[in-house]
């Protein structure tokens, strides 16, 4: 079970609200789902009248099981694998990175996720472009900490499939991981040309400039910190109340007020005036925006129950500027 | 010629209407529901990359494109400038051929190429699903119902209109609005989608769920060649493409854009 929860899973959109009320909450209705499955494959009538077998169901279920996983329902989870094998095979290549995330999640010790890579590895050695196998052996390696191998094993895929937006958010999270924010940018920025739209990955990114500015004090941090502003700025651009995005723009701006003070004195341009105030009006707006947001999300906190510790951290940094100026 | 203001009055045959007109559209909507299920069952699925390389030589194109398309949105300058210098120069030195070595050759013929026969073979199977129905259609039609005039359409209709309605009957005289049997073959090929959409259901419902687990990423089985194309070639077009592309950036300025229509729609600043 500890490896399921302790990596961000590649195949991840399921799992993506990773809190975990939702999730137990998914997972308590197992029991309906599964039943309501069966019941509509046992009555022949039935499922001749509605012979059309509706794709959302497999999806639903496939769901379901990565819910039950997180939460231990193992035998639920069983249960949805096998109704998810009886339909595609057991050759189907996501039903077989299915049944190996299963099988990862019930190893007890390392030698039982040992067998499971040694297991990849026989599938890979017939099949070599096996997408769904190929990320569940990087995930278990990250999984195993060898974060080195995976990413090896992930450039590796990325040459081979590199219009693959997830591997390339997988590998700025292992690179970041590792403290390597350039090829973390780098990574970022490849994901968001193959998804330009991504407000999160727009996000991801100036998080991901804000600790590189921060790291490299000297000659790149204007620049960087720069950038920084101006990806939170496209995420709020593109998702209005993103308070992800208002977050980080709030922080990237302060310290870009903090650090401004002194360098520009020194200098005085014009253009570098105008700059400043106009970091100072983001400032102000996105400090306003993350007061609005909190107020308004903990006044209907049965909507956004998820999203507790985001507030309280949005609120703390509210408090924080606001003391500090 | 036909007096204008009287109407034509032809003797038919209940009958016609009853052993012509309802077989045909009954043939025709049956044909085409055989049509549908037939093509299914003779569809076979393009064939995805089966090696690392097949793939790589297939994906490298897209991700030129991608730049191409999704740069301004994203990259500033010098990081623009990296990608396109190592995507052009790549391009060029053929890096993500399958094999290297056999660039510049010709390309073999599509016939011997397995892959491209397969493909080949794939287009004839549907072309032949279109024609051969068609033709048995038509020329039982011709061969028992030619010169036939089954019914006359409750409007008026201009000249113009003639060759359409009344395929097969060689009379200049009758009236527009009488339709032949010939014709009634035709207006039922062209018309009956939408009853065939609403019998079978969108086009492809049918085949629609064994790809729905195939496929997990919806880009990775994409091959954007076609068969007997040359990747290199398209490589060098790619090159060129990106090679000409002016570098500019909607991330510029977008700081006067968000205070400009963010904060003056909330009423801050």
């Amino acid at each position: 079970m500890c490896a399921i929860m302790a990596q961000t899973t590649v195949e991840s959109y399921a799992i993506q609200s990773s809190n975990l009320i939702t999730t137990v909450r998914f997972s308590q209705q197992a029991p309906v789902i599964l039943e309501r499955g069966l019941t509509s494959e046992r009555s022949l009538i039935f499922s001749l009248i509605a012979n059309q077998e509706e794709p959302e169901r497999y999806g639903i279920i496939e769901q379901l099981f990565f819910s039950c996983l997180q939460t231990g329902d193992d035998r639920s989870a069983l249960l949805c694998l096998e109704r998810l094998t009886c339909r595609f095979g057991s050759s189907n290549e996501k039903v077989m990175g299915l049944r190996g995330l299963y099988e990862e999640a019930i190893a007890g010790d390392q030698s039982d996720l040992e067998e499971c890579l040694r297991k990849y590895d026989l599938s890979l050695s017939e099949h070599p472009l096996d997408l769904p196998i190929l990320k569940r052996r990087i995930a278990l390696l990250r999984s195993m900490s060898r974060p080195v191998d995976a990413i090896t094993n992930l450039v590796e895929l990325l040459k081979a499939v590199p219009t693959d937006a997830e591997a390339w958010c997988e590998l700025a999270d292992l690179y970041q991981s590792q403290g390597m924010s350039s090829q973390a940018i780098f990574s970022l920025e490849e994901a968001l040309l193959i998804v330009p739209n991504a407000w999160n990955i727009h996000a991801r990114l100036g998080e991901a400039l804000y600790i590189f500015a921060r790291t490299a004090e000297d000659e790149g941090f204007p620049q960087y910190l720069r950038k920084s502003i101006q990806h939170f700025c496209r995420s709020v651009e593109l998702c209005d109340d993103y308070l992800r995005g208002f977050y980080g723009l709030a922080l990237a701006t302060s310290l870009q007020l903090e650090q401004e003070g002194p360098m520009n004195a020194l200098r005085g341009l014009a253009s570098d005036f105008l700059y400043k105030e106009k970091i100072e009006g983001l400032n102000i707006l996105a400090r306003r925006k993350l007061e609005d947001i909190v107020k308004q999300r903990s006044a209907n906190c049965q909507l956004w129950e998820h999203a507790q510790g985001d507030l309280i951290a949005a609120k703390e940094l509210v408090d924080r500027i606001s003391e500090s100026h | 010629m036909a007096l204008q203001g009287v109407e034509q009055t032809i003797l038919r045959d209940p009958a016609l209407f009853y052993w012509i007109l309802f077989p045909i559209t009954i043939v025709m909507i049956l044909t085409g529901i055989l049509r549908h299920y037939a093509t299914v069952l003779m569809n076979t699925p393009p064939k995805p990359a089966t090696t690392l390389a097949e793939s790589r030589e297939r994906l490298s194109l897209l991700r030129g494109v991608n730049l191409r398309n999704n740069a301004p949105a994203v990259l500033s300058q010098d990081a623009f400038e990296m990608r396109k210098n190592y995507l052009v120069s790549s391009y060029h030195s053929g890096a993500f051929l399958k094999d290297p070595a056999s660039r510049g050759q010709p390309p073999g013929n599509p016939m011997t190429d397995p892959a491209g026969m397969e493909a080949m073979m794939g287009m004839m199977k549907g072309n032949m699903m279109m024609m051969i129905p068609q033709t048995l259609i038509m020329s039982w039609i011709n061969a028992f119902f030619s010169g036939f005039v089954i019914l006359k359409l409750p409007f008026p209709l201009t000249i113009r209109f003639k060759s359409m309605l009344q395929s097969g009957v060689m009379t200049r005289d009758l009236d527009v609005r009488w339709v032949s049997s010939l014709s009634w073959y035709f207006l039922n090929l062209f018309g009956l989608q939408s009853v065939f959409g609403f019998i079978l259901g969108s086009d492809n419902a049918a085949n629609h769920m064994s790809q729905q687990m195939a496929t997990m990423n919806p880009t990775a089985g994409m091959n954007p060649f076609q068969p007997g194309q040359d990747p290199d070639k398209l490589y060098q077009s790619e090159a060129e493409n990106l090679e000409v592309m002016e570098h500019f950036c909607i991330l510029d300025g977008i700081e006067d854009r968000i205070l400009h229509n963010i904060a003056s729609k909330e009423g801050l600043v």
